[in-house]
């Protein structure tokens, strides 16, 4: 099992939880600066940010906690790693926070620095896109004895080939069906996990297993965990953003993009390219008449001026401080988002590469191309979703799998492939990680006449870049893909792997709440390193 | 072939290992974790893990001695005592006292979450007497706010919301009922074991009064997985995971909240650090085996309250013993006339079946326009055009005078596919509904409805049951699938004997709507007068067996077997329904509540337990590994109560509930009367002396001042569990009046205040703050309960998926915007990002305590949001009515929102930037000032 201790050998449980809390400013009152106040730490964790640099690395003490009380007092110490996510880690008293030497990495050496996950919403279907089963096509009209007299929405029927013809691809060999033309030429960049499965054959549980590790509600996302364990790589965006289906949210809504128990800084800053204000309050509402460029500024100055008198009343309570800062963040969010947004500047070429041109692939490419900018800006973890919640217009197809899936995949192949494309490119690939996912795979029998029900029992995930072997495949499925037959992987296996590319170790990051000390992983996870490079 | 994946949730994370690491761990902890290896090899090798155990929270409640103190002119309450004691124990002094108007304004936001008025505050400067601050506690105490402000915190304990939270999210519209009960209990200071009581088990406990049904909406708080619970076929093993973490989340809720144990953390193997083992979890599942959440009904008036539930739990009561699922006894008279109907069937079944007259069809049509003909055996075989859907009509002679049962048979012929019954390529057909009507030919306008009932069949596709053909849905019906190419037979009971003059005709009338050609293809109509019951289905053949049986030669349990085989048919039973019905129909329609349910209509694939389910220890938390059943009974380790709950009637599940109750409020039951003073105490000072609220086991904090604790348990315990008794000696205390001025000395030595050197400042929380600018504007609607409102846009155009909410689109001038946070609508998985940036929480999520955090997403909701905005310009308006000119009306923006006045700076400053930009730009900056966010 794991061959590091645990962190529980050097400390009670009791003082462990005292400084959970003592970390995270979220008691009532935080605790007093032991001493003085060093400002030249704090102005250089404050200005060394940019693009694509490093988090605020500060000549960190032996350890980060007893830096933070020092620097506590001051404006933009604790405010600054608050606002920047990165108190987190505080809790252990095990160095367990991003550390130079181990390239931005929490336990051990980081392969990847930001990580963008393309979530197909619904159940993609293995057997219509990657799961190529020659037995499938063979028998396709037959009976099959799956056990089942039931699947979760309906009665298993014959066993049904894909309506798509198979073609093998790239160096690799890959087996890709005619639906995804375009990341079929890509193959050679993808390390595909074909015997992925799940825990429910249910929407609901299943969209959350997938983002949380567990299937009921009230647990933090994987994208919350690492905003958790890493901050931010800017000062001026979130560390986590998600990018929902234009359309509208997925199943479990916002749900699936919450901190939970994790403080509401790491929680997925819902994104929408596509509407007129793509992040709620960013600016004041137009029909806010009163509110002027010139009342802003005159107005935020006197903002700092009221809320510093006030500070100076309350020594000792460093809330007030990071409030202060709060407010200067959210000026320049002002500033940067919009930016990041902003597409105009990207070449005719890059456009196309994700299909803006193209009304069907439009949205989704929006989405990834502003996703791919978020990234160069900093946010360490983008989720894109393709899919809405509902009975149509995602990946569930129920009905039938050669018009409904025909749908959705087209509207997400040429950007999931373009995005692939451009960041090798630019050279993204070297230290970013790309994940295309579902909750589930569908069954290689009928539903009804065409459609295809739910099936735990087997899908396809790949990745691409950072630390990832290019064109290996990991697991196989039965003979008609119906089951995870070998190497099967489950949601905890590739979370542990993704923190495992960001340099954490998954059993180590760990929060107190209600008694446990909980894990992305649950009690699950091992790192496939058998797609990894060089392990 | 490989089996699904297990399919269950284990829950934590601690390697065995480190337990034999860990030196702090009592002794008892070897013993458990040689249990869990036990467990691991084979579940429930051993026994109940009861073990003496040291662990403070778990002792008994012991009499404190109120400690000497050197400084005795500063306690003014037993509180302040243990308080100073600590304090000169850690060489710490208490803070002065905090001027009056700074007390008024923490006192008033504490207790009722907004803040004191202008005047009140005038007012109060203005009480020199010695009393001034007690009534100013007392007038608070009696104001409505208050069970507002307390219920809100209360809500989050139980993670209260208006919607289920899972996949859809759809909208739970009578849980507010529930809502409205906590107010109500903080405002009347309900007692609180009757509050602890009502909620587990109040149906049973209090059944004359409808509160009782009401709280027990605290069972049904938490989320609810409904695409599971609705959708998913019974018995797979979806189903079976979606009923255990139900289950799980009303343990976890219940043992969290009441007496701030981490039991759900022995779901899949024995607590790693708390004395509580997975028998004892799945215990206290049992304890809720017989509940589901769904609406339920309850009424005001005490008296029609009375009878519906009695005529509710009659009619379970019937029903179970219907279902032959527990030996319920009824009514002697019922019983008697049971036992004699039983008799006459006994006697019955060993003579000829029902004699059946076959219908002779004097008419017969097919909507779409199907040749139909009748053949030589009196079957109608349908031809000709094969539409998608169809409707036949038949009329015929009743052929009886007296008719009690109808017969449908559908017969094979070579000219269908797969030599039918069914039109459909496969052989198959879908019977949507069935009709009956009778009445004379010459008035067709009259014909009435027969009503069927008890409607059976030789055979019914899955899902496909012969009780779809009756009832009333025409998206349900009857199929045979896959035994087609041969005979089937349906059978309906008419629910009253059917008496024909001559003259008279019956009209049957075949829906097949299914679609893709599910059609009849030949079928004949029959009717008997054969007494009830009178069945389709041929007897079980066991049954049939022990029928065979002359009496005497029944062994008891053969003959305990036809009898409970009997009472599934008896139509005795069927008529004390029909019974129960009418008068049910009688009585006014009942008000809805969200709550803890045991019998309900079925709805889509959930269906209520009426019984409780077996409950087994699992296996690693898997349903897949059920290992040995387990009877209701709850944890072992407090000391002086037994671990055993006494449970007269086991299939009662009203009275395992009520068991687990009695034992929570149970006066000896120390973590009870610890738990609730502790949450108080959290409230009322920013955090708990145990600093985990829903934790009192070794992974939470140990008590600051454990002797207070025991002080205050049975100090509030044996005052009737008043809580307002309560507040009002916390707030009039010392250690509470003081100021909460820092101090770099006493800093040093306890840096978090945890002794309470002075008071702690706290930063209003999301309801307070919204509520606050509310009534700082003017603009606060006080109206009490009912819907919750939403503070949204809402469309719901598709009852089968998420409504469409859109706070962007919410017009935050309308009524709904003005009333108090806690009658917001609260969407679980859409919640309002306005409130969730001020750290409002998951309300998926227990929440004990709230965070305090800063984020810029905060700042930014604060200043561009637009409730804050608009309330920006009622603010300034307001002003502007109430005072002539810039200064004075930024003094009075000071008072009403610091409860203060600007120094001249101060008001020459911000008079001056109203000036130039307009005094809603001041407004502004005032909500978004920390002097307002926070209370000192």
């Amino acid at each position: 099992m794991n061959s590091d201790p645990p962190f529980s050998r050097s400390a009670s449980p009791q003082t462990r939880s005292r400084r959970r809390e003592e970390a995270h400013l979220e008691k009532s009152e935080i605790r007093n600066p032991k001493s003085e106040i060093n400002q030249s730490l704090v102005t250089s964790a404050a200005t060394k940010e940019g693009f694509l640099r490093e988090p605020p690395r500060l000549a960190i003490p032996a350890s980060r906690r007893d830096f933070l009380w020092r620097v506590g007092g001051g404006l933009g110490g604790i405010a600054l790693a608050h606002l920047l996510g990165e108190q987190g880690l505080l809790a252990d008293s095990t160095p367990t926070r991003p550390r130079p030497d181990f390239d931005g990495g929490l336990h051990h050496r980081a392969k990847v620095k930001r990580v963008i996950q393309l979530f197909m919403n619904g159940g993609a279907s293995q057997c219509d896109t990657f799961d190529y089963k020659p037995e499938l096509i063979k028998r396709s009209g037959e009976k099959f004895d799956s056990g089942l007299t039931a699947t979760a929405t309906g009665v298993p029927g014959n066993l049904m080939k894909s309506p798509w013809e198979w073609k093998q691809h790239g160096q690799c060999g890959r087996w890709v069906s005619s639906v995804f033309p375009n990341i079929a030429a890509r193959v050679d960049d993808l390390a595909f996990l074909m015997a992925m499965a799940s825990k429910t054959n249910v929407h609901g549980p299943g969209v959350y297993l997938q983002n949380t590790g567990f299937v009921m509600p009230g647990f933090p996302c994987l994208g919350a965990w690492i905003s958790y364990a890493l901050g931010s790589l800017s000062e001026n965006l979130p560390a986590f953003v998600v990018i929902p289906d234009s359309r509208g949210l997925p199943y479990n809504s916002t749900g699936s993009f919450a901190s939970s128990f994790l403080p509401v800084l790491h929680q997925g800053l819902v994104i929408k390219p596509s509407a007129p204000n793509p992040i709620a309050d960013l600016h004041p509402p137009e029909t806010a008449k009163f509110v002027t460029k010139a009342s802003e500024e005159e107005g935020l100055a006197l903002l700092t001026k009221m809320n510093l008198e006030h500070a100076a009343q309350w020594p000792g309570d460093s809330r007030l401080e990071a409030r202060i800062a709060s407010y200067e963040l959210a000026a320049r969010m002002q500033l940067s988002a919009p930016e990041a947004l902003d597409l105009s500047g990207e070449t005719e070429t890059t456009r196309e590469l994700y299909g803006l041109d193209e009304k069907v692939t439009e949205d989704f490419g929006r989405n990834c191309l502003v996703a791919r900018r978020l990234l160069e800006r900093g946010v360490r973890f983008v989720q894109v979703w393709s899919g809405t919640a509902g009975a149509t217009g995602n990946w569930d197809n129920h009905s039938d799998v050669g018009k409904e899936l025909e749908f959705i995949a087209r509207r997400t192949d040429k950007p999931a492939a373009g995005l692939v494309k451009d960041l090798k490119a630019r050279g993204l690939l070297k230290d970013t990680l790309v994940i295309w996912t579902t909750e589930f795979g569908r069954m290689p029998f009928s539903q009804g006449s065409k459609g295809r029900d739910h099936n735990g029992g087997t899908f396809v995930t790949w990745l691409a870049g950072a630390g990832i072997k290019p064109g290996v495949t990991y697991g196989e499925s039965d003979a008609v893909s119906f089951k995870a037959a070998a190497n099967r992987t489950y949601c905890y296996d590739l979370h542990a792997t993704i923190l495992h590319l960001l340099g954490i170790d998954h059993e180590k990051l760990t929060f107190r709440h209600n008694g446990t000390d909980r894990r992305l992983t649950d009690v699950h996870g091992r790192v496939i390193k058998e797609i990894l490079i060089g392990s | 072939m490989r089996r699904q994946p297990d399919m269950n949730q284990p829950c934590c994370e601690v390697p065995i290992r480190r337990k034999f690491w860990d030196s702090d761990f009592a002794p008892w902890l070897v013993d458990a974790a040689l249990s869990w290896l036990l467990i691991a090899v084979e579940p429930l090798a051993f026994a109940d893990s009861s073990v003496a155990d040291s662990w403070w929270s778990l002792q008994p409640l012991q009499t404190r001695k109120l400690p000497a103190v050197e400084n005795t002119a500063w306690p003014r309450t037993p509180v302040d005592r243990f308080i100073l004691a600590k304090l000169q124990e850690q060489n710490l002094a208490p803070a002065p006292e905090a001027d009056k108007s700074t007390l008024l304004r923490r006192v008033t936001f504490d207790l009722t979450g907004l803040p004191p008025t202008p005047e009140e505050l005038q007012g109060f400067l203005a009480d020199p007497s010695a009393g001034a601050y007690e009534k100013v506690v007392d007038r608070l105490l009696n104001n409505p706010r208050y069970g507002e402000r307390w219920a809100r915190h209360w809500l989050d304990v139980v993670h209260y919301a208006d919607t289920h939270g899972h996949d859809q999210d759809r909208p739970r519209t009578n849980s507010w009922p529930y809502r409205d009960y906590v107010v109500r209990a903080f405002n009347e200071d309900k007692p609180y074991a009757h509050f602890v009581e009502e909620q587990l088990a109040g149906d049973v406990l209090y059944p004359g009064d409808p509160n009782g049904v009401i709280a027990t909406g605290f069972i049904a708080t938490g989320p609810w997985d409904e695409s599971s619970q609705m959708h998913i076929m019974a018995d797979t093993v979806d189903k079976k995971i979606a009923q255990n973490l139900d289950r799980d989340d009303i343990v976890t809720t219940a043992m969290s909240t009441f007496v701030s144990s981490t039991v759900h953390c022995a779901r899949c193997h024995d607590h790693k650090f708390d004395p509580i083992s997975q028998r004892e979890y799945y215990g206290l599942q049992a304890v809720f085996a017989g509940v589901d959440r769904t609406d339920r009904p309850f009424d005001w008036d005490a008296q029609i309250h009375r009878e519906r539930q009695m005529l509710l739990k009659t009619k379970t009561a019937i029903e179970v013993r219907r279902m032959s699922l527990a030996n319920t006894r009824l009514d002697a008279e019922i019983e008697e006339a049971l036992a004699a109907g039983q008799a006459a069937w006994e006697a019955r079944i060993g003579e000829a079946a029902p004699i059946w007259t076959v219908l002779d069809p004097e008419s017969f049509t097919s909507r779409s326009g199907a040749t139909i003909a009748k053949q030589p055996d009196l079957s109608l075989l349908v031809s000709g055009t094969k539409p998608e859907i169809d409707s036949c009509t038949i009329v015929a002679r009743p052929g009886l005078s007296e008719i009690t049962a109808i017969r449908l048979e559908v017969l094979p012929d070579d000219s269908l596919p797969q030599k039918g019954p069914g039109r459909q390529d496969n052989g198959n057909f879908h019977l949507s509904e069935f009709q009956v009507k009778a009445g004379s030919l010459s008035e067709p306008g009259k014909l009435a409805v027969i009503e069927l009932r008890n409607a059976t069949a030789d055979f019914n596709q899955k899902d496909w049951e012969i009780a779809k053909a009756v009832d009333g849905k025409t998206n349900t019906a009857w199929g045979i699938h896959p035994e087609v190419g041969k005979s089937h037979v349906a059978v309906f009971e008419c629910k009253q004997r059917l008496n024909l003059a001559s003259g008279e005709r019956l009209t049957f009338v075949l829906e097949q709507l299914h679609g893709r050609s599910h059609l009849l293809g030949r079928f004949r109509l029959s009717v008997t007068a054969a007494p009830w019951p009178v069945r389709a289905d041929p007897l079980p053949e066991n049954i049939a067996r022990i029928a065979g049986l002359a009496r005497g030669d029944r062994t008891k349990e053969e003959q305990e077997q036809l009898t409970a085989h009997y009472q599934t048919i008896s139509p005795e039973l069927q008529r004390l329904l029909d019974e129960i019905d009418e008068k049910l129909a009688k009585l006014p329609k009942p008000n809805l509540v969200y709550a803890a349910a045991h019998d309900f209509k079925p709805q889509g694939k959930f269906t209520p337990a009426k019984v409780p389910r077996p409950i087994y220890v699992l296996g690693r938390g898997e349903v897949t590994r059920p290992g040995q059943p387990v009877l209701p009974g709850t944890i072992s380790c407090v000391a002086g109560l037994p671990s055993s709950l006494e449970i007269e009637n086991l299939n009662d599940e009203a009275s395992r509930r009520a068991a687990l109750a009695k034992w929570i409020t149970d006066p000896r039951n120390g973590l009870t009367w610890r738990s609730i003073v502790n949450r108080v105490w959290h409230y009322h000072f920013g955090r708990g002396i145990v600093d985990t609220p829903n934790d009192f086991g070794r992974m939470g904090s140990g008590p600051t001042h454990p002797e207070l604790l025991d002080w205050l348990a049975i100090f509030f315990r044996d005052r009737g569990g008043s809580l307002k008794k309560l507040h009002r000696l916390l707030v009039t205390s010392a250690v509470y009046r003081q100021s909460s001025q820092h101090d770099p000395k006493f800093a040093k030595i306890d840096s978090d205040n945890r002794f309470l050197w002075r008071m702690n400042r706290s930063r209003l929380d999301a309801e307070s703050l919204r509520d606050a600018i509310l009534c700082i504007t003017g603009k606060l609607d006080l109206k009490m309960g009912g819907h919750p409102v939403k503070q949204f846009h809402f469309e719901d155009p598709d009852p089968g998926v998420t409504p469409k909410v859109d706070y962007g689109r919410f017009d935050v001038d309308s009524p709904e915007s003005y009333r108090r946070s806690v009658y917001r609508w609260i969407f679980r998985t859409l919640p309002d990002p306005f409130m969730e940036a001020m750290d409002c929480p998951d309300s998926s999520l227990l929440a004990p305590t709230r965070n305090s955090s800063v984020t810029a997403l905060q700042a930014l909701a604060m200043l561009n949001n637009r409730f804050i905005v608009r309330q920006s310009e009622h603010f300034a308006e307001r002003l502007r009515r109430s005072r002539d000119g810039l200064v004075g009306q930024i003094e009075l923006a000071y008072e009403l929102a610091f409860g203060r006045r600007p120094t001249a700076q101060e008001a020459k400053e911000l008079a001056g930037y109203a000036q130039r930009h307009d005094l809603p730009n001041a407004c502004r900056l005032i909500l978004n000032s920390s002097e307002f966010a926070f209370v000192n």
